[in-house]
C-alpha cells in the first residue's frame, strides 16, 4: 500500500457512518532497520493549514486555539489500530461525538443553527 | 420501465435546469449584435458540457465519489484548495447574478426596484433549502423551468431562415466589433461550461445513490438533456436576433431591453412569459448554485453533507449555504447591475475552466476508480479539447474583458 496515494486525503467515517473529516494527516512511526510504520491519522483545520506551509500551520494552531481553548490547539488525532475498514470510506472504531472533532459543528447548531426556526 | 420514467424524469431535471441566467443574457446580446453568427458557441458550449456532465455522473455512479471528492482526494489538498478557492468565489458572483435576474424579472413584474428584491429572494431561496429535500429542489424547481420552452416555440414561430440558422453553427470571422464578438463568444462558452453545472450533478448522483446500473441513464440524460437546454439557449438568440434587431436594439446593455423579445409572437402574454422564464429560470439555478457551494466545502472538508438532513445534524452544510445565500445578496442590494455582473462573471468562468476540467483527464482514466469504464478515445479527445480550449479562454479573457467588454 503506498500511504499518501491510498490514504491521505480519504474521506473518514466513523462506526455509525457519520462522515467525520478527511485524512488530513499520517503520522508515522520512523523505525531503525524497519518500514516506517502509521500510528494514527490527523484531521482538521490545522494539520491542513500545516500542509500549505509552517506559516500558515502556526497561524490556524494559535486561531484554534483562541477560539477553542487549550485543547484545539492540537490537531485532532485517532489511533491507526481503531481502523476497521479501508474501501471508498475509511472507517474508524470511535463515535465522534465522544471526541472534540466536531465541537465547532456542536457550538454551531447549539448558538446558531438551531435556534433558527425549522432547523 | 422505471428506468425509462427515469431517464425523462433526469432530461426534463437538465433541460429546467440549463436555462439560467447566464446563458439566457450571452444568447440575447449575441443575437441582438451578431444575428446568428455566434451560435456555434452556444453549440461548442453545449456539446462540451454533455461530455463533463457525463464524465462527472459515470465517475459518481462507479467510484461513489463526487468530483470534488475525487479531485482531493487523487491531487492532495494542496492542488486542491485552488479549485476550491476559484469554484467558490466564482460561484458566489454567479449566485449574485442568479439572485439578481430573480429580482429584475420582479421589477420588470411590479415596477419595484430590484436591489427590493434581492434579500427576499435570498431568504425564499434559503428557505426552501432549509426545509426542502433534495427531490423538491431537483426535479420540482426544474420541472418549472420548462416554461423556458417558449423561446423554442418563439424561435420556430418567428420562421427564421434555417438555412442561416445553419450557417451560424459554424465558425466565422466577424465583419464588425471583432473585440466583442470574441468576448461574446467566451462568456457564451463560460456560460455553458459551467463547474457547478458538472460538479452539482455528480452530487446529484450521490445524491440519488446511483450506481453502475445508471451507466445508460447517465449518458442519455447528459446527451439528450443537455442538448434539449442547448436548443433553449439557441431559441433566445434566434428570438433576439429576430426581434431586437428589428426594433433597433443591437446592443443589449440592460435588462430592460429585453422583455421585448417575446411580445411580437404571444403579444402581452410574451412578456408574462418572459418575465416567468427569467424568474424561474433564475431561482433554479439560485438554488442549484446556493446548495452547490455548500457541497463544495462539505465534500471538500469531508464533513456530513446531504439536503436530505435537517439542518440541526448539518450544522456546517447549512452554514455554508446560509451564509453564500446572503452574502450573494449584498451586491445585488446595493446595486450593482445584475447584467454587468452576469456577463462578467460568466467570462472569468471561462477563464477558470482549466482548474476544474484538467482533474477529469487524470480522474476519468484512473482505474482505481472507474475501472472498466475508463473514458474511451472519443471523450479522452474531448477533454484534451475542453482543456485547451480552456487555456485559451483563460488567457484571452481579460485582455478581451478589457477591450470587448460592455
Amino acid at each position: 500500500m503506498k500511504l499518501l496515494r491510498d490514504l491521505l486525503d480519504k474521506q473518514v467515517v466513523d462506526r455509525e457512518q457519520v462522515k467525520i473529516g478527511k485524512i488530513d494527516g499520517l503520522v508515522v512511526e520512523l523505525r531503525q532497520g524497519k518500514p516506517p510504520r502509521i500510528i494514527a491519522i490527523e484531521l482538521g483545520s490545522i494539520t491542513l493549514a500545516r500542509r500549505l506551509g509552517a506559516g500558515p500551520g502556526l497561524w490556524m494552531a494559535r486561531l484554534a486555539a483562541k477560539l477553542g481553548g487549550k485543547r484545539h490547539g492540537e490537531p485532532h488525532r485517532i489511533a491507526w489500530h481503531k481502523v476497521r475498514d479501508i474501501g471508498t470510506d475509511i472507517e474508524f472504531d470511535v463515535d465522534v461525538r465522544q471526541t472534540s472533532i466536531f465541537a465547532w459543528q456542536d457550538w454551531l447548531r447549539d448558538h446558531v443553527i438551531g435556534r433558527i426556526p425549522g432547523a | 420501465m422505471k428506468k425509462l420514467v427515469e431517464i425523462s424524469l433526469g432530461v426534463v431535471t437538465s433541460v429546467g435546469g440549463f436555462l439560467e441566467v447566464g446563458s439566457m443574457a450571452t444568447a440575447a446580446q449575441a443575437g441582438a449584435t451578431f444575428g446568428f453568427q455566434l451560435i456555434w458557441a452556444v453549440v461548442l458550449g453545449t456539446i462540451c458540457i454533455i461530455f463533463l456532465v457525463e464524465m462527472a455522473g459515470r465517475f459518481a455512479a462507479v467510484s461513489h465519489h463526487t468530483i470534488c471528492d475525487g479531485i482531493r482526494e487523487r491531487f492532495g489538498f494542496n492542488v486542491f484548495v485552488w479549485p476550491l478557492l476559484a469554484t467558490f468565489l466564482l460561484s458566489l458572483m454567479v449566485l449574485s447574478a442568479e439572485i439578481g435576474g430573480v429580482a429584475i424579472a420582479l421589477e420588470l413584474a411590479t415596477g419595484i426596484g430590484f436591489q427590493w428584491w434581492a434579500l427576499p429572494v435570498a431568504f425564499l431561496a434559503w428557505l426552501l433549502l432549509w426545509k426542502g429535500t433534495f427531490g423538491l429542489i431537483e426535479k420540482g424547481v426544474s420541472m418549472l423551468g420548462l416554461v423556458t420552452l417558449c423561446f423554442v416555440v418563439a424561435a420556430v414561430m418567428l420562421k427564421p431562415d434555417w438555412t442561416a440558422v445553419a450557417a451560424g453553427a459554424v465558425p466565422s470571422l466577424p465583419a464588425h466589433d471583432t473585440a466583442s464578438y470574441w468576448f461574446m463568444s467566451v462568456s457564451i462558452l463560460g456560460a455553458s461550461i459551467s463547474p457547478y453545472l458538472f460538479m452539482f450533478y455528480s452530487s446529484g448522483a450521490i445524491e440519488d445513490q446511483w450506481d453502475k446500473s445508471y451507466l445508460g441513464a447517465n449518458r442519455a440524460i447528459a446527451g439528450l438533456g443537455m442538448s434539449f437546454g442547448g436548443t433553449i439557449s439557441v431559441g433566445v438568440l434566434i428570438v433576439a436576433a429576430l426581434v431586437l434587431a428589428t426594433h433597433g436594439i443591437d446592443q443589449v446593455d440592460d435588462y430592460h431591453q429585453l422583455p421585448l423579445m417575446l411580445i411580437p409572437v404571444f403579444g402581452f402574454w410574451g412578456f408574462v412569459l418572459f418575465v416567468a422564464s427569467l424568474a424561474i429560470a433564475c431561482f433554479g439555478a439560485t438554488l442549484e448554485v446556493g446548495l452547490q457551494q455548500a457541497y463544495l466545502v462539505a465534500q471538500g472538508f469531508g464533513w456530513t453533507w446531504g439536503e436530505d438532513r435537517k439542518p440541526r445534524d448539518n450544522p456546517g452544510f447549512s452554514a455554508v449555504y446560509t451564509v453564500s445565500l446572503f452574502l450573494a445578496a449584498i451586491p445585488i442590494m446595493l446595486g450593482l447591475d445584475p447584467l454587468r455582473l452576469t456577463i462578467f462573471s460568466m467570462a472569468l468562468t471561462a477563464a477558470s475552466l482549466p482548474l476544474t476540467v484538467v482533474p477529469f483527464l487524470f480522474l476519468l482514466n484512473d482505474k482505481r476508480y472507474v475501472g472498466e469504464h475508463r473514458n474511451g478515445i472519443l471523450s479522452n479527445a474531448a477533454v484534451i479539447f475542453i482543456i485547451a480550449l480552456g487555456f485559451v479562454l483563460a488567457v484571452v479573457t481579460i485582455p478581451l474583458q478589457i477591450f470587448g467588454g460592455t
